[in-house]
């Protein structure tokens, strides 16, 4: 079509499509009305990456849009859309623009509003989310005094809607308990609520559950999300890392409303603060929360720009609510985000300690990780308390005590009095004839074995002294085999001395490599006849060792291996094995000792019939000072008695309670956890690396500095490199107005569902202009200016009557507001995965509330679901009863394989900062919730919850509505249900076996009582848990 | 009834008008629908247009793009990355370098991955090649069962990728990107076609082991991403139940299960009189599903009804052992019932050490099995809009390392079956050496383009918005490789 036939058809308004366009007489606005398109449509060719720019036109900035271009085309002209390049080129049919290959017609309406603008006079307005945040004035609504309601309510009344009336007082309650805390309100609660007829009754709810501490546990869920924590490293073998007190310190974050500008800097830089905290270094593990990799062949300069880049999206999308991501490897097209922006952001961050590659491989080394496997931690890490560990060390300390004193008490009849005394008498005679205690192992046989046959080639060598040597390295399946007869047959406990040489010199000369492989100790009897019996350990210990690890947790003592520390000088070390049970050999009786192990130094073997509550502690002085006293005291006798029980069966039940309280006190590792931490380190050189590729060194060098984009840029100087502390005050600074913005949208979508701007992770021109512009404004210039209070935030939105809306469903709005952005009402909405769990365990009573906070816990789970999982094979086992049912937020996050429950509800992976879960509605969340044992085995608790209170069926149904419903039922709820009892006991009763195996599920007590009863309740139970209201916050 | 008859509306719900029905009122579901209304308007080219769904199309997409060849996708992902030399690209000057210092000019300024640092020597294959069926494609003899379908397949000589390490490389195989959260194929296919089948998931993912060279995988490499969570590949558990909690709860029979989800649809049909929130539809119509799936999955994975004669041509001795044969059965019977995509993983193919023994084994294991697939399928008539896919995220080097091979991204083998694909060629080359892709290199990006062009999708129009950028399976890259094409 010719230019001037097009003119003229414009002018006339002749061209198709156009009548159908709204007419509204509202002017156009740039940033509600044309950005959205041109960002969609124009600016990919037309924009901020000058790589991709066509024919000189940019449409982004008025100032380029507006002046002829290189060809002499005007792009636009302000009131003269018949003059205007871009208007003629949306209309043309023959040579359109987007052009056809793009996939991106503009619609009529869309033409019509271009036109409109620039007949208007092309008015650009800056992108709301970049500009500075001035806090708009609150508009008159009569009748309304909070803000938050004064402008929904300015916008409903332009609309000609009006808000819903207050949702229900039962309702409104479990809406605000689910939200603050994750947990429905108990019966109590809502009765007292009831009850509560003050002005302020529902104030008062407010502030009880937001200083429950609960809420910390509530909000967690939603910034451990954005933090992208994980126990798991994510990358190809996704070992564990061990960063739980970093979630500790988010819950307690939130529980003390520390202020948002100090969580940030805490989190960013708190290492770089004046003499840090232990609280605030934790805190640094924020940094530390990117993907990492051990996989062999990784190369680390490529995943070392993996993590920088992981870094930039990961802040970005937290703080600035914008996305960095494409940015890695050009100028963004639809934002005015520049590749050097992502760079220099990602500079801040060049200090972080870190390896590209966690491990140390023959292809690239890594010194300071050396001996590392894919069983360890991932440095740096400091030890921090745990509340949650301590608390237990301490129960456990004190049972171990009372053990104790056990075992020191005095024998109580006359019997055992009378053997003490013997035993005693023996020891005298045994210490005088074995100095120290220790018989040196007079080997009957000593030999190298292969598969358990004996090698006829080589033999140990025994030195006069009994030290053995192998003499070269126990290959693959070799052992050293030790066979001998202690004196009298009484053995309570092995001791292996390794004498080790000084280190000498030269790496060519040494004899060992380091680090060896860990030595094994195992102990058989053996009878002449040739049967043999493994003899159990009880714990093992050594006066030192390399530090083990299993999946990245420290093995205790040497038990499961004792891996040498390479000598700095020529020392003897030594291990002791305590055995269970003190063993008493049969006459035809011998101990075998069986050792493996790569490389094995000169060893000597020896053994007691003194037991211990310690290894190391074995034939200690004390004892045998008061073996040898002629006079003894009364802690003398202690001593001996609690040695006696220790080393004879004189009490084995005492012997048994000792190890268990004993080894449960070592897993609390002194009430003390290791947790990943930002240390500085020199920072690595960051260039600005074209395409992203880490291979291109061409690129410039770039320094630490603020999004250019972003009013009030800090750069590094050669004389002052920004650092991540200066980051982070400028982030919280008064110059920055998009970390508010993000933070109040999404703290918005917490308690309406969408976000003021429903793209809660996209504030850029491809997002979405808000709904309620000022009101996103006024709320995070409140946010900013009134001291970054997040409580005092949550409490405005929690008590405005927008939010107290009831949530039914209105017809009449549906047409107009499907979306229902305008707020007439509240949103239902699906309980998000943790709270699904935590919900149903709460109405079971079965939720574990004891502790806040402590190590992740492991919900059942299906067998073999991580069976794709390598590096190193993984076995997940289930928490004990002791954790089995903590809340969701301390569930066991693999990244790789994410909780089959939590996947199911929608819970991301956090391999990325996820802003925001969909809530979708799949079969697989019906599965879950019908049959994951873990909502079995809390239908089975909370049938056995309400058949203990007591009463009729009728009672007892109306009972269990309040319990999971947190509301009175209704008649026709109760008379539907009962029938379904009926139909239920009818079944079970015909059916009993069904019954057993119904209730056998998960980890509980058995049941008691009438289980058939049990059984048909359980089953309401079961109809109950999965009816979308439960899972539902109305 | 009330007009909420929750149940009927259920029973009769479609995915549109779920989702047309469910926009109000709900947050998360009005934005999941926003974005999904947006990428249809953006998948389609234009909003409006009549709708010329083609046959089995439930999904996003309004119109076949190109002429649909393949209604669906077996992928048979060889995950380690199996030797392109000991398979499909024969290379005899290799073999006569075999031992010698590996040719500097190859491999200077390159990426490796264990070999770095280290003195490259050539590596010849250790087996020998012949040429098969009519087309004369050479295939080695560890193969022989795949060689005896030649004339079915199109070779691939020339696949890239630019991924050296496993994790990232399956990221990249799976979902044309290392950014995590990006939809993977069998999602995007799920999301832009819908499934034929409601009665199972859509997208079904089994998993099997050998005894050398094995990896780990991750389900990221299933996941949908940012798309709907209900687009994310089911995986097939080897142990207990083959879908997690597919199975009721002990104690419970099928009638008693039914039971209870009618009463819980009584339940919820109450509350929708009430409170009229067009979510609880959906809600019973995916208890309904769920329900199906409980007797559908054990009828699917009852292998009864398979005669022995097929038990035979998969070479399959124990039906269910969790093999890779008994898997390609699986893939048949998944095939059969509308499943859009059916991913089988066999993790045996890492071999930097003991490539003999590894390859040797990896072969005895997939080899019939992957045969038999295409014959039977063949033979059933599905064979022509089935589009199968064979091969590992990268190869390996034509140097050795230690008894094996390590990593190679320049250039390695995979090949296509079926559904519009052209059968018996072999499509591009390396060079004498197999270093690198020389003749018509394919990357992942072109190969993801041409299987969407066979299902009748223009790769650039099947996207979704995410944080203000169009995402797609093959980025912003990709090439429909036409001489691929039949």
């Amino acid at each position: 079509m010719s230019r001037s036939i097009l003119r003229s058809l414009l002018v006339l308004g002749f061209l198709p499509g156009l009548h159908g366009a709204p007419s509204t007489t509202a002017p156009i606005s740039f940033n509600r009305d044309i950005r959205p398109i041109m960002s969609d449509t124009c600016f990919h060719c037309h924009g901020f990456d000058a790589t991709t720019r066509e024919a000189g036109m940019r449409l982004d900035l008025p100032e380029e849009a507006l002046k002829p271009t290189k060809n002499g085309l005007r792009p636009i002209v302000p009131g003269r859309p018949v003059e205007s390049e871009i208007i003629l080129r949306i209309m043309d049919k023959d040579d359109p623009m987007p052009p056809e290959t793009m996939h991106k017609a503009l619609t009529p309406e869309q033409k019509e509003l271009f036109r409109r603008w620039v007949a208007e006079g092309a008015v650009y307005e800056p992108h709301w989310a970049y500009t500075p945040l001035v806090q708009p004035a609150v508009p008159g609504v009569s009748d309304v005094t909070h803000p938050i309601d004064a402008f929904i309510r300015s916008r409903l009344g332009e609309k000609g809607f009006t808000p819903s009336a207050e949702a229900e007082k039962t309702r409104l309650l479990r809406r605000l308990s689910l939200d603050l805390t994750g947990l429905p309100p108990t019966p109590a609660e809502t009765a007292a609520f009831l009850a509560d007829h003050s002005p302020d009754a529902y104030g008062r709810q407010v502030d009880r559950l937001l200083t429950s501490p609960h809420h910390g546990e509530r909000m967690a869920v939603w910034w451990l999300d954005i933090a992208r924590f994980s126990d798991t490293v994510g990358f190809h073998g996704d070992q564990n890392q061990r960063i739980f007190p970093y979630r500790d310190y988010v819950i307690r974050a939130f529980n003390a409303n520390k202020r948002f500008d100090q969580f940030t800097v805490e989190q960013l830089a708190g290492d770089l603060l004046p003499n840090p905290t232990i609280e605030q270094r934790v805190a640094t593990g924020y940094n530390r929360l990117n993907l990492m990799t051990r996989e062999g062949g990784a190369q680390p300069a490529e995943y070392l720009a993996k993590y920088g880049a992981d870094r930039v999206r990961a802040v970005s999308a937290a703080w600035f609510g914008s996305t960095f991501g494409c940015a890695e490897c050009h100028d963004h097209k639809f934002d005015p985000i520049k590749a050097r922006d992502f760079y220099e952001l990602q500079a801040f961050f060049a200090d972080v300690k870190q390896w590209g590659v966690y491990s140390d491989y023959d292809y690239t080394r890594n010194p300071e990780l050396k001996g590392f496997t894919n069983e360890f931690p991932f440095p740096p890490e400091i030890e921090v308390e745990s509340p949650y560990l301590a608390s237990r060390h301490a129960q456990l300390q004190t049972e171990l005590l009372a053990e104790i004193e056990t075992l020191r008490r005095p024998a109580s009849v006359a019997d055992d009095a009378a053997r003490y005394a013997a035993w005693v008498a023996e020891q005298r005679a045994y210490v005088a004839r074995t100095p120290g205690g220790w018989e040196p192992a007079r080997a009957t046989a000593a030999e190298l074995r292969k598969k358990g046959q004996p090698l006829a080639d080589r033999k140990p060598s025994v030195a006069p002294d009994g030290t053995l040597d192998t003499d070269g390295p126990l290959a693959f399946q070799e052992s050293l085999r030790v066979t001998l007869r202690p004196d009298g047959g009484q053995v309570s406990a092995i001791r292996a001395e390794v004498t080790l040489a000084a280190p000498s010199g030269a790496a060519s000369e040494a004899k060992w490599r380091w680090p060896l492989a860990p030595l094994h100790l195992t102990v058989h009897v053996q009878s002449t006849a040739g049967a043999e019996r493994t003899v159990a350990v009880a714990f093992a210990d050594a006066s030192a060792k390399q530090p083990r690890y299993q999946s990245g947790v420290e093995l205790h003592g040497i038990t499961e291996g004792w891996r040498l520390p390479e000598p700095t000088r020529a020392e003897t070390l030594t291990g002791v094995w305590l055995l269970a049970e003190p063993l008493t050999l049969n006459a035809d009786e011998s101990l075998v000792l069986t050792i493996r192990g790569g490389e094995l130094p000169p060893v000597r073997l020896a053994t007691t019939r003194f037991g211990a509550t310690e290894p190391l502690e074995v034939a200690a002085p004390k004892v045998l000072r008061a073996l040898a006293a002629d006079e003894r005291g009364p802690t003398d006798e202690a001593v001996l008695r609690e040695t006696w029980r220790l080393s004879t069966r004189s009490d084995p039940q005492a012997l048994t309670r000792y190890h268990r309280v004993a080894a449960g006190l070592r897993a609390t590792r002194g009430g003390k956890a290791m947790t990943m931490v930002t240390e500085a380190a020199p920072p690595l050189t960051v260039r600005l690396l074209p395409r992203g590729n880490w291979q291109d060194e061409t690129g410039p060098v770039v320094t630490p500095a603020t999004p250019s984009f972003l009013p009030g840029r800090r750069e590094s100087t050669p004389e002052k490199r920004l650092t991540r502390l200066d980051l982070a005050h400028w982030i919280t600074g008064p110059d920055n107005p998009i970390t508010a913005r993000a933070v109040m949208n999404r703290l918005w979508a917490m308690y309406f569902g969408v976000g003021l701007s429903a793209v809660v992770d996209d504030l850029g021109s491809q997002g979405e202009l808000p709904s309620h512009p000022e009101l996103l404004d006024w709320l995070a210039a409140e946010f900013r200016g009134g001291g970054w209070d997040l409580r005092r935030m949550i409490r405005l939105i929690v008590t405005s009557a927008t939010y107290r809306q009831s949530s039914d469903y209105r017809t009449e709005l549906r047409e107009a507001d499907p979306a229902n952005r305008l707020l007439a009402a509240q949103s239902p909405r699906r309980l998000e995965a943790e709270f699904v769990r935590d919900n149903a365990l709460f109405i079971a009573g079965m939720l574990d509330l004891r502790d806040i906070g402590g190590p992740s816990a492991k919900p059942y789970q299906p067998a073999g679901y991580y069976a794709a999982l390598q590096f190193p094979d993984r076995d997940y086992v289930n928490s004990g009863a002791d954790a089995q049912w903590r809340r969701g937020v301390y569930t066991h996050w693999q990244r790789t394989f994410l909780h089959p429950m939590l996947a199911n509800f929608d819970a991301p992976a956090r391999d990325e900062c996820a802003a925001q879960r969909s809530l979708s509605n799949t079969p697989q969340q019906a599965l879950t919730l019908l049959n994951d044992p873990t909502f079995v085995e809390a239908a089975r608790q909370f049938a056995a919850r309400v058949i203990a209170d007591g009463g009729t069926d009728d009672a007892r149904l109306r009972h269990a509505f309040r319990i999971a419903l947190a509301r009175a039922s209704k008649p026709a709820e109760v008379d539907s249900l009962q029938a379904f009892l009926a139909t239920q006991r009818a079944t079970y009763r015909a059916a009993p076996a069904e019954a057993e195996k119904l209730l056998r599920q998960g980890i509980s007590p058995p049941a008691t009582g009438d289980l058939l009863e049990l059984a048909a309740w359980t089953s309401v139970a079961r109809v109950l848990l999965n009816s979308q209201e439960v899972i539902t916050r109305y | 009834m009330n007009p909420f008859d929750a149940h009927r509306h259920a029973l009769s719900v479609n995915r549109r008008t779920f989702l047309t029905q469910s926009a109000y009122g709900l947050g998360g579901l009005a934005l999941a629908l926003m974005s999904e209304r947006r990428a249809a308007a953006g998948a389609s080219g234009s909003t409006g247009a009549p709708s010329r769904l083609p046959p089995g199309w439930s999904g996003a997409l309004r119109e076949a793009h190109l002429p649909v060849k393949a209604k669906r996708v077996i992928f048979l992902c060889m995950a380690g990355g199996p030797s392109q030399f000991e398979t499909f690209d024969w290379k005899p000057k290799l073999k006569e370098l075999d031992g010698q210092v590996f040719p500097d000019s190859f491999t200077k300024g390159q990426q490796l991955a264990q070999l770095q640092n280290t003195v490259l020597k050539a590596r010849g294959a250790f087996t020998t090649f012949r040429k098969y069926g009519q087309a004369g494609i050479e295939v080695s003899d560890l193969f022989p069962q795949i060689a005896s379908v030649a004339d079915d397949l199109c070779v691939i000589r020339s696949m890239q990728t630019e991924q050296i390490n496993h994790d990232t490389a399956h990221a990249f195989m799976n979902t044309g990107s290392i950014i995590k959260g990006r939809p993977s194929m069998g999602s995007w296919l799920l999301y832009g076609l819908g499934a034929e089948t409601q009665e199972l998931p859509g997208f079904i993912v089994l998993n099997s082991q050998g005894k050398y060279g094995l990896q780990p995988i991750s389900a990221r490499q299933w996941s949908s991403g940012v798309l709907p969570g209900r687009f994310q590949g089911i995986q097939f558990q080897s142990r207990g139940d083959a879908v997690h909690y597919v199975g009721s709860p002990e104690g419970v029979c099928q009638s008693m299960q039914r039971q209870v989800i009618d009463e819980v649809r009584r339940m919820n049909g109450l509350l929708a009189e009430e409170t009229r929130d067009p979510e609880i539809a959906t809600r019973i119509a995916q208890y309904e599903m769920a329900f199906k799936m409980q007797s559908s999955v054990p009828e699917l994975t009852d292998f009864r009804s398979e005669p022995q004669s097929v038990l035979d041509l998969y070479g399959v001795k124990e039906p269910g052992d969790g093999s890779f044969a008994s898997n390609c059965i699986l893939a048949r019977r998944l095939a059969e019932r509308g499943v859009r995509m059916i991913q089988l993983y066999h993790r045996a193919w890492d071999h930097h050490t003991d490539l003999e023994p590894g390859m040797r084994a990896g072969a005895r294991e997939v080899d019939q099995g992957t045969a038999a697939l295409i014959k039977d399928l063949k033979q059933r008539g599905m064979l022509d809009d089935t589009l199968i896919l064979w091969g590992g995220e990268f190869g390996r080097t034509p140097m050795g390392q230690g008894t094996g091979r390590d990593h190679h991204i320049l250039g390695f083998s995979v090949f296509l079956a079926g559904g519009g694909v052209k059968a018996g060629t072999v499509y591009g080359s390396t060079d004498e050496l197999g270093y690198r892709a020389l003749e018509n290199p394919v990357n992942v990006h072109d190969l993801h383009a041409t299987m969407l062009a066979l299902l009748g999708i223009d790769h650039h129009r099947l996207n979704t918005k995410f944080q203000g950028l169009d995402v797609r399976l093959t980025g912003v890259a990709g090439k429909v490789v036409r001489g691929i094409m039949a």
